[in-house]
């Protein structure tokens, strides 16, 4: 978005209204009638209020509908992930018949780009993974070992470079051989040496082709986002970003590794989540700056219920991520977390932050709980569950669905949607899903 | 049998015995002759002892030759820049013609014409790169690169720093390395594939590829006449290559400036102190620790800002001499000799670096007093100078003979003393280079 002169003297409301009304504006979208621009703008409307607490015309609707669309088209996640005309196929079937108030997919990875990368860190079906699998599995470890803290800490882009990109992407592999590049003075000499390294050579070229296969890809990504924003969906995409804790739980250290240093080397591990936030903070707002929507999508893991207790939750993960989330606000900007598992015991620290500034999405918490807390005061969001989209009636979905509008929809400040993204579902649960936000989701005045 | 102490249980003495070991017998080295070994293993001993600050057989002799050989041989720096067939056959006829010397290096610090060319540096000006092709020497263009509010920046993430800011700023062909992308990002195996897309960076990219070629064959030519020297018996100072100097000319010299490391102690003291303190750590860290095992032990640092007359006393107590010292003190940890090459006036300074163990340093001296350094220094370390380059480039033999007796008679006594001169010279009689020589047969025999 482009900001206004005095930005920087705006309140975080007043920010936030002027990223509302440029995600509203649409600017550079042609929709393709004058429906599409209404529905759009109600879209939005419902969105803005809902986050605000206040009374929409109805409880908006998302749904995660994760591999579905490649199943859906009659295809698998393989299929669509390895032939880009049949991920279009796939998303464009979904946009067109599942209603909902936003464009809840994104096209998964590219796995030709994945091949040609090498990622240890997903294993796909194609690819680790059996050829009808139908989700896209993370793998944990410690790419970061106990005693490489220090590293990262004093130089971070050095200790990525040299040590975490070798360790999770194959192609990458020949940056272990570099040495340290914290001086600019020997920088040029060490980048010749590599440019004449066969093995250099050949990471070039193999990214050149991954970048090859990115832009293919990514032109027929960017063509699916235009046409569904012109059928009357809100821009997505303002921005992702993680929690500090999880950074380094999720990616760097490992479940095994981040509860061993909180035992062992809790320090390095706070001081470690203080300069990752720093870094997330700034990538989160150019990414959000650039792009037209004041939603910033965070994905929460380790801080639930039973991984850690109160007082670990406390000390190691709240503070860090409280920064990151006020940070966020202060630009302007909507935090939108999802918390995979549960948060019951977690919900009175959300209370912390200033009133109606983030959407909660939860997959497990006790919404009954969530409302009770939270209502008034944050706007929550979830939380159909996998199971009962997977296995249930579209009767079973349109009662529970009634269960959380009539729990959590009064007063404001709901949005029905699943916690989890799902793969092979009866398309009828979702219709059921969608119809219920529509019908038994309308406020009356 | 006894079993061997491991590494990390040694004593820096030991550990340097280790080293030492490794310098008198290279393993890598295939020497011409037995009589070429036996001279690299006197030479090398000769050293040792000086280092030690014991006697060796005669006071050790560093010719300040440098870019001389290009000259004797009839060529000149931009030649050899370009040539390095002329480079090679100008240090080897240097070699045949003088014989005996106990040191000689090769010609490393020689950049390649086509190289500089590409890379376009704004730092350092060449012979028919920025200065006269006459010209017989490089010239580093200070400047502040960094700015005065950029410390934090530089702490923060050095490497990024370095990549996306410094490059770009200080090297012409690296201008496009402002648009990359942080490199930081632990999901950056996307982001390096978009950061291709940009035509600036893949220009770049293709520029350093396409001087592969010529990288290796400079590279080569120049291991090739370093090869040569040793096995035809000259000891080699040159083992750990390169190395950053004192934590205050890091950011004096390369970053901030004259001018600006001045303010800098006056407006913003405790960032300056700050930076330095990161930087020695890291520098620890990454370069110093675990250092390996290399031909020569000895680690050659020139030094520039703390000279007697760019700065006070104070000052020198306060910003340059403590983040040096420790430096000092992490190399000796690892076994190795830094060997700080003090350029300009050390005469002030003498008292305030005698707080170094027994014989751990060399101290190289460019027109500090050697009478005064003898007096200061004399019991802490091994010290090295000072022929002024002047008298050698243009005085006669004589001259320069009669200035090395009196080095030798000052400073031999007892040992801890390498004769040479005050910084290289580029151009002159080669009679004078002998004429030190003779000097360390004649007079620097213990």
């Amino acid at each position: 978005m482009e900001k206004p002169e005095n930005w920087s003297e705006l309140t975080w409301q007043e920010k936030r209204e002027k990223r509302f009304a440029w995600w509203r504006a649409a600017h550079g979208i042609n929709f393709i009638s004058k429906e599409a621009r209404a529905k759009h703008d109600a879209r939005i409307d419902r969105m803005i209020k809902a986050i605000k607490i206040e009374i929409p015309d109805r409880v908006p609707v998302n749904i995660a509908a994760g591999s579905f669309p490649a199943y859906y088209a009659g295809y698998d996640l393989k299929t669509i992930m390895y032939d880009v005309e049949k991920m279009r196929e796939a998303w464009m079937k979904f946009a067109r018949d599942f209603d909902t108030d936003s464009l809840g997919w994104m096209s998964p990875g590219n796995g030709l780009v994945n091949d040609i990368m090498g990622s240890k860190v997903y294993r796909w079906p194609g690819d680790g993974l059996p050829d009808d699998a139908s989700m896209i599995q993370f793998v944990e470890t410690d790419y970061m070992k106990t005693d490489e803290y220090d590293a990262f800490l004093d130089n971070p882009t050095d200790y990525i470079i040299r040590y975490f990109l070798p360790r999770t992407y194959g192609v990458f592999a020949p940056l272990a051989k570099l040495s340290p590049l914290s001086s600019f003075m020997g920088v040029s000499n060490q980048m010749m040496m590599a440019a004449g390294d066969p093995d250099f050579r050949k990471m070039a070229r193999t990214l050149l082709k991954a970048y090859n296969e990115t832009i293919k890809w990514g032109r027929v990504a960017a063509e699916c986002t235009r046409i569904c924003r012109e059928m009357g969906y809100p821009a997505g995409g303002g921005g992702i970003a993680l929690a500090p804790f999880d950074t380094v739980a999720d990616m760097l250290r490992g479940t095994h590794g981040s509860v061993m240093d909180m035992y062992r080397q809790p320090d390095k591990l706070l001081e470690a989540c203080e300069k990752i936030l720093k870094f997330t903070l700034k990538s989160a707002l150019e990414t959000a700056d650039a792009g037209d929507s004041p939603m910033v999508f965070i994905p929460m893991h380790k801080g639930d219920d039973m991984f850690m207790s109160d007082k670990q939750f406390e000390k190691f993960y709240w503070p860090s991520y409280k920064k990151l989330l006020m940070g966020l606000i202060d630009e302007g900007l909507v935090p939108s977390p999802v918390v995979d598992g549960t948060y019951n015991r977690r919900l009175e620290y959300l209370r912390d932050l200033p009133r109606a500034s983030v959407v909660w999405t939860f997959e497990k918490t006790d919404m009954a709980l969530a409302k009770k807390v939270l209502g008034g005061h944050a706007c929550i969001a979830g939380n159909v569950t996998g199971s009962l989209m997977c296995t249930g009636t579209p009767e079973d979905v349109t009662r529970y669905c009634r269960w959380l509008i009539d729990t959590c929809a009064p007063g404001g400040g709901y949005i029905l949607s699943m916690g989890v993204s799902v793969d092979k579902v009866n398309p009828e649960n979702f219709q059921a899903m969608i119809k219920t936000a529509k019908e038994y989701g309308v406020y009356r005045k | 049998m006894e079993a061997k102490k491991k590494w990390s249980d040694l004593s820096w003495q030991e550990k340097r015995e280790e080293r030492f070991k490794r310098w008198l017998s290279p393993t890598d080295v295939k020497f011409v002759s037995r009589e070429a070994e036996k001279l690299y293993k006197k030479r090398v001993t000769r050293f040792i002892k000086a280092v030690k600050m014991e006697e060796p057989d005669r006071v050790p002799v560093m010719l300040p030759a440098h870019v001389y050989p290009a000259y004797y041989a009839g060529a000149d720096f931009h030649t050899i820049m370009y040539d390095y067939d002329v480079m090679r056959r100008a240090w080897v006829k240097f070699m045949d013609d003088f014989g005996d010397m106990d040191t000689f290096s090769g010609p490393g610090l020689i950049p390649s014409g086509k190289i500089s060319e590409a890379l376009n540096s704004k730092v350092q000006k060449l012979p028919g790169i920025g200065l006269p092709p006459d010209s017989s020497s490089n010239q580093f263009v200070e400047g502040e690169y960094m700015y005065a509010d950029e410390y934090d920046l530089l702490m923060r993430d050095p490497s990024d720093f370095s990549i996306r800011v410094m490059l770009p700023r200080t090297t012409g062909l690296f201008e496009s390395f402002a648009k990359l992308p942080p490199l930081r990002s632990l999901m950056m195996g996307a982001g390096w594939v978009g950061a291709l897309a940009d035509p600036d960076i893949r220009k770049t990219f293709q520029t350093l590829m396409d001087l592969t070629d010529e990288y290796k064959k400079w590279q080569a030519a120049v291991a090739e006449i370093r090869d040569i020297a040793i096995s035809r018996g000259y000891a080699t100072m040159f083992g750990g290559g390169p190395m950053a100097g004192a934590p205050f000319d890091h950011f004096a010299d390369m970053l901030r400036g004259t001018r600006g490391i001045i303010m800098d102690m006056y407006r913003q003291p405790q960032k300056l102190h700050e930076a330095m303190e990161f930087w020695l750590n890291l520098m620890i860290d990454t370069s110093v620790k675990n250092f390996p095992m290399t031909n020569c032990p000895i680690i050659m640092m020139p030094l520039h800002k703390g000279d007697d007359m760019f700065m006070s006393d104070k000052q020198f107590e306060t910003f340059y001499w403590p983040y040096l010292r420790r430096l000092f003190l992490a190399l000796i940890e690892e076994g190795l000799v830094p060997m700080p090459f003090a350029e300009g006036r050390y005469t002030n300074r003498l008292k305030q670096i005698t707080d170094m163990p027994r014989s751990s340093v060399v101290w190289y001296f460019d027109q500090t007093d050697m009478a005064e350094a003898k007096k200061i220094l004399g019991n802490v370390s091994c010290i090295s100078g000072n022929v002024p380059s002047s008298l050698v480039m243009t005085g006669t033999p004589k001259q320069v003979k009669e200035n090395c007796r009196q080095l030798i008679e000052t400073c031999a006594p007892g040992g801890g003393y390498i004769l040479t001169g005050g910084a290289s010279v580029e151009k002159g009689n080669i009679a004078n280079l002998r004429a030190m020589m003779e000097a360390a047969y004649e007079y620097g025999v213990y």
